[in-house]
């Protein structure tokens, strides 16, 4: 859509952030998932930006944006940790635990979402921008 | 939503009808007043449809982002606004025209 280019290129940002952010609510949701030592461990979500190219892979400022281009998983190794209690815990008394850490998860979040609002930002100032060209056709 | 205006933008073919028989208006570069009044029309009525489909999606649950809907709803509201403000001077225009002394 050429009208509204600039909204789409912020809602592109809004889907990828979004998209973000469901990875990191996945990863800080599974931060407690053990698994047997003959079980892949919980794999972190990643996601892989990409821009996208605008019409004629030329940028002209009606097109472009960004999008995922696809999920990355993390180490299936995990971490492995001595839990001998554990119902899951193999002879060594070993367990997987996601190899995740909370605090950039956290951090992750916190720019994700500052991301999402950012581009929600240029939205309300996109349509601040089409009422005031749309002042001229008024009185 | 902002959908009831949508009826009277029909008004404006009958406007532009009016340009080929205007002398003045019949030698615009890039095709007559009525034609860029229809491809606008079409680009509302899609934009239109696209909220609709939103809305439904919202409503039955299928919607996975939120923005989306607000996005294709302000879409559609700024279209609709700016074809009503096009009607109007289009209008403005042609009464101008219908007051002059002969």
């Amino acid at each position: 859509m050429s009208m509204f280019g600039m909204l789409d290129t912020a809602a592109s940002g809004m889907r990828t952030h979004r998209v973000w952010l469901n990875a990191v609510s996945d990863n800080i949701a599974n931060i407690s998932t053990y698994r047997p030592m003959d079980e892949a461990a919980y794999q972190p979500r990643y996601v892989d930006a990409q821009s996208l190219p605008g019409a004629n892979g030329q940028y002209n400022g009606a097109n472009g944006g960004v999008g995922v281009r696809q999920i990355l998983f993390g180490d299936p190794e995990g971490r492995v940790i001595y839990s001998p209690d554990h119902p899951l815990a193999d002879e060594n008394g070993l367990v997987r635990a996601p190899d995740t850490d909370l605090g950039e998860q956290m951090t992750q979040l916190m720019m994700a979402q500052r991301s999402y609002q950012s581009n929600s930002t240029v939205i309300l100032r996109a349509k601040d921008m089409y009422q005031q060209a749309m002042q001229i056709g008024r009185g | 939503m902002v959908i009831p205006p949508i009826g009277a933008i029909g008004g404006i073919g009958s406007v532009g009808s009016l340009g080929p028989t205007a002398g003045a208006t019949q030698a615009a570069p890039g095709g007559d007043f009525a034609s860029k009044i229809s491809d606008a029309i079409d680009q509302l009525d899609e934009l239109n449809k696209a909220s609709d489909t939103a809305a439904q999606q919202a409503a039955t649950g299928d919607l996975t982002d939120i923005h989306d809907y607000m996005i294709a709803a302000t879409e559609a509201s700024t279209a609709t606004e700016l074809a009503v403000s096009v009607r109007n001077r289009a209008l403005e225009a042609f009464q101008e025209i219908m007051r002059m002394q002969v």
